[in-house]
């Protein structure tokens, strides 16, 4: 039986024993990992798995329910489990009730026959280049863990308004950690990925990459203390984006005063360099479906046009509080989304690149330092926007190039100021989880060092 | 469950693999999240699953399934044995296992009050009167966020040598995060709960403690300064002292760090702190959060001393890890679930308590801070770790002085131990999940500590 009729089933079950509306989420997954771990491959792991999440509600008040035993006989149970959870909870003035049934926009360019049916054998020829390309590059470099990993997701969502959908998608990722080891020292792991929805995948380069990256890691000096000119690469991007700036764009953060966004639809908060979509339809993006996790259809939300915010991420129940449309935002966590309830979060979020080069957008520095890594983002202060990060590693720019590395340099700061002092974009996009961005170049970053500040 | 576990274990030594494990769950767990004073949901779930794990020339093969029908089994405990090969392909040192006792055990549980004899309403009722004291208590506070979850399961280990061990286990934990905002300044605070005990873990003087914690610690963030940063003594609260131990130093001390070069290897047998210092990573604490009795390679577990008077003595194994090096495995290897293959985690990980109050503590400090409470942290395997502050305070001739926030501190992981200065005498155990991919359930603490130099990062 498909994902769809296990859903009729639930829902119907659910209407039956007194539901008053009623959804059921499914997925199903196959997933293959091949990892390298200390300079070999030593290990292959498979997961099969999908299961059933049903909402019910009575009265405004609603309960949920999982299993990953799709037969008729659990998926019944769970539909009862969760009008018994509705029955436990207290009505919800603010529920409008799940999503309607609309058209379904078509994801475009997440499913690959070629990645759905890739043998193993392929996926460890795919590490085992990328393992080769980063041993001999140097001596001194130790992979020290990576991985080749391929997936393929369907998703379905069945509900009492009549949203009946069904997508799949395939993803291909390889990451390698790298690090080099001379006497008396090792540098911080040093790591470069790719991924897409079909098999384009370079193990090759990023082998190549994370071995140039640890090696020129070597040799690393303490940084005064001071203000910089600071160029930021997707990695470092994304641990501060996702901790301090978009957990203020959720509604529901907004909604509940915890975000120092709130109010300011229309208001200059960003430099006007700066444009930011949430693209969950990005062709090819690896957050892009067709519809979102309770089956809203996904969409393009412009969230900061030229240094202006024009919106925030909406699911359904947000939506409905501010009597305006949600943004297909809603999402369920992973490794088994049949198991949560949905959250609001970002899909592909977006950054307008420049035409400007890398090479560029750092010639045009005097003092400044390269960050591609950050450490420590989730100790952000996400309501404040407040953060201080470890740069492990981090290189000097010296005469517009990236020069020497530096160690134990920390980036203190609040996410509004980064964005209103941000003077460049490259123009190299690249997508890194659900960050799609180049890099970005910030004036008077505020860097500690173990060197005290001079003068 | 039985049968079908000892099937797959046969399918596999059929094949021909070096070693056979397979693992079984049955769980069911239940959650509810409050948000302002609402239930806004409530969840119950059943999830039954197994994993196979095989060995064979040299490499693992890992297939984690739902199904427990024996034709699914067989095509599964095939796949594993295939996987292991194509894996085994390029492989130069082979994994070897070090070598245990197949245990043979029925561990079970008996609560004072299993959460499955506690309704949905009960468990909805807890989190709301949190919720309750918490605005009742201070009255900027804007929004609070409590989850609770309870997971009750039953967890299967059979293996080709032998072993078959069948072990209740049981989790329940619940977390506080409210957010406060008085002009321009956004404050927040979180506080956990966890145990392997029943739902009596709740008990009224337990819960008015977290209130107390998280409501304390938004009033005195709503009144802080902003620190500078810079170089600074600093004495670290028991919170802060946990996640240091944990983050700075007992990542670098699981094996499988450690050989993939983390600094403690080259230090194994050598002085890292001075005398006053010993870490432990505890599985056998009765009740505490990252407590079990047999890990899951079916080891079991124990009390590991890391460092013993400043110096490196151990690390934390998986069998796979203690066969690299030669030692006993440590009972670290542990899983999510049957979704994952297990891997080297860390227990209940705590400096052990010295001797001095925390005024001694404070005293010689001319200026300086006191980093009282954390907001999480991570370490880098050269040794770089970096601790974000929750509650923080000046501290200005041995006197704790005012508040300040957004502090972070960072540093090297070993000159940070060797600049403890002295330990005090106060101890605490915090809960806590930890991430590595998979995410475990574990407990981190010790005391009070002074520490001679701390870098902070603060925004002055």
């Amino acid at each position: 039986m498909n994902l769809l009729a296990y859903g009729e089933k639930a829902v119907r079950r659910a209407l039956a024993s007194g539901a008053q509306e009623t959804e059921a989420f499914l997925a199903k997954g196959r997933c293959f990992v091949v990892e390298i771990e200390r300079g070999q491959i030593a290990r292959s792991s498979s997961m099969v798995d999908e299961g059933l999440g049903v909402r019910a509600v009575i009265g405004k008040a609603w309960g949920f329910a999982y299993t990953n035993k799709l037969t008729d006989e659990e998926v019944e149970k769970a539909a009862l489990a969760a009008l018994r959870a509705a029955r436990a909870g207290k009505p919800d003035e603010a529920w409008k009730g799940f999503p309607a049934s609309r058209k379904l926009p078509k994801a475009k360019g997440t499913y690959d026959e070629e990645v759905a049916g890739l043998p193993a054998e392929e996926a460890v020829n795919l590490a085992s280049k990328m393992l080769r390309t980063a041993q001999s590059f140097d001596g001194r470099v130790l992979a020290v863990e990576g991985s080749v990993g391929v997936s393929l997701v369907e998703k379905a969502v069945v509900n009492s308004l009549g949203v009946h959908a069904c997508d799949r998608g395939t993803r291909t990722e390889c990451f390698l950690g790298a690090i080099a080891k001379e006497v008396g020292e090792t540098t911080p792991l040093c790591f470069e990925f790719d991924a897409h929805c079909s098999l384009r995948i370079n193990p090759e380069k990023v082998g190549e990459e994370a071995a140039r990256l640890a090696v020129s890691a070597l040799g690393a000096e303490d940084l005064e203390t001071g203000s910089y000119t600071v160029v930021l690469g997707q990695s470092a991007l994304l641990g501060i984006f996702y901790h301090s700036l978009i957990p203020s764009l959720k509604a529901d953060n907004v909604q509940r005063g915890k975000s120092k966004l709130k109010g300011k639809i229309g208001v200059n908060i960003a430099s006007e360099l700066l444009t930011i979509h949430d693209d969950g339809l990005r062709e090819g993006g690896l957050h892009t479906w067709s519809f979102d996790d309770e089956g809203h259809p996904s969409q393009r939300t412009t969230l900061i046009e030229k240094g202006v915010l024009k919106g925030y991420l909406y699911d359904s129940y947000t939506a409905g509080k501010e009597g305006v449309e949600s943004t297909g935002n809603a999402w369920r966590s992973h490794p088994a989304p049949y198991a949560w309830t949905p959250i609001i979060e970002a899909t592909n979020f977006t950054v307008t690149p420049s035409t400007i080069s890398p090479e560029r957008l750092l010639s045009e520095v005097k003092k400044g330092v390269f960050i591609p890594y950050v450490q420590g983002a989730h100790s952000s202060n996400p309501e404040s926007g407040e953060f201080s990060v470890v740069a492990a590693p981090a290189w000097k720019i010296e005469e517009g190039q990236v020069g020497r590395p530096l160690k134990g340099v920390m980036l203190t700061g609040t996410i509004y100021e980064l964005l209103r002092n941000i003077s460049g974009l490259a123009s190299n996009l690249r997508q890194l989880a659900l960050l799609v961005a180049p890099w970005i170049r910030i004036e008077d970053a505020r860097l500690v060092g173990r060197r005290g500040e001079e003068g | 469950m039985e049968d079908i576990l000892l099937y797959a274990v046969h399918v596999g030594e059929k094949l021909g693999a070096d070693f056979v494990e397979v693992r079984g769950q049955e769980l069911h767990k239940t959650s509810v999240t409050t948000k302002d004073g609402k239930p806004e949901h409530i969840r119950e779930g059943f999830e039954e699953g197994l994993g196979i794990r095989v060995l064979a020339r040299g490499a693992w093969g890992f297939l984690s399934l739902r199904k427990t029908d024996r034709e699914s089994i067989r095509e599964a405990a095939e796949k594993a044995y295939k996987l292991a090969l194509t894996s085994s392909r390029e492989i130069k040192e082979p994994v070897k296992l070090a070598e245990v006792k197949p245990v043979r055990d029925r561990v079970v549980k008996k609560p004072k009050l299993s959460p499955t004899d506690v309704s949905l309403e009960q468990k909805a009722e807890l989190a709301l009167s949190i919720d309750r004291d918490i605005f009742s208590l201070v009255p900027q506070v804007k929004s609070c966020t409590v989850n609770y979850l309870d997971v009750v399961g039953v967890n299967y280990y059979f293996s080709s040598e032998g072993a078959r061990i069948q072990q209740d286990s049981l989790h329940v934990w619940l977390r506080v995060y409210a957010t406060a905002s008085e002009g321009e300044v956004f404050a927040s605070a979180s506080e956990e709960v966890g145990s392997t005990k029943g739902f009596e873990t709740f008990e009224r003087q337990v819960l008015e403690k977290v209130s107390s914690r998280v409501s304390r610690r938004i009033r005195e963030q709503l009144k802080a300064e902003l620190p500078k940063g810079g170089v600074y003594p600093a004495v670290l609260g028991s919170n802060v002292v946990g996640v240091f131990i944990h983050e700075a130093f007992g990542h670098l001390a699981e094996a499988d760090l450690a050989l993939a070069g983390s600094v403690t290897l080259d230090k194994m047998g050598k002085r890292i702190a001075s005398e006053a210092t010993s870490i432990f990573d505890d599985g056998t604490l009765p009740g505490a959060f990252g407590s079990f009795r047999y890990d899951d390679e079916g080891v079991p577990a124990q009390r590991t001393p890391l460092v013993e008077k400043g110096v490196v003595v151990g690390l934390m194994h998986s069998r796979e890890t203690a066969g690299r090096l030669g030692v006993q495995p440590t009972g670290n290897a542990r899983a999510e679930s049957f979704r994952f293959t297990p891997i080297i985690r860390m227990r209940n990980t705590y400096l052990a308590p010295g001797d001095q109050s925390l005024e001694e503590l404070l005293e010689p400090i001319r200026f300086g801070y006191y980093l009282k409470t954390l907001r999480g942290g991570q370490a880098n395997l050269d040794g770089t770790f970096q601790v974000g502050i929750q509650e923080g305070y000046k501290v200005i001739r041995g006197e704790v002085c005012e508040p300040v926030r957004n502090l972070s501190m960072s540093g090297h992981t070993l000159q940070t131990l060797l600049k403890i200065e002295a330990v005090g005498k106060d101890f605490q155990l915090w809960p806590g999940r930890c991430g590595k991919g998979q995410t475990a359930f574990i407990c981190d603490g010790g005391p009070s500590i002074r520490v001679g130099e701390a870098q902070l990062g603060g925004r002055g």
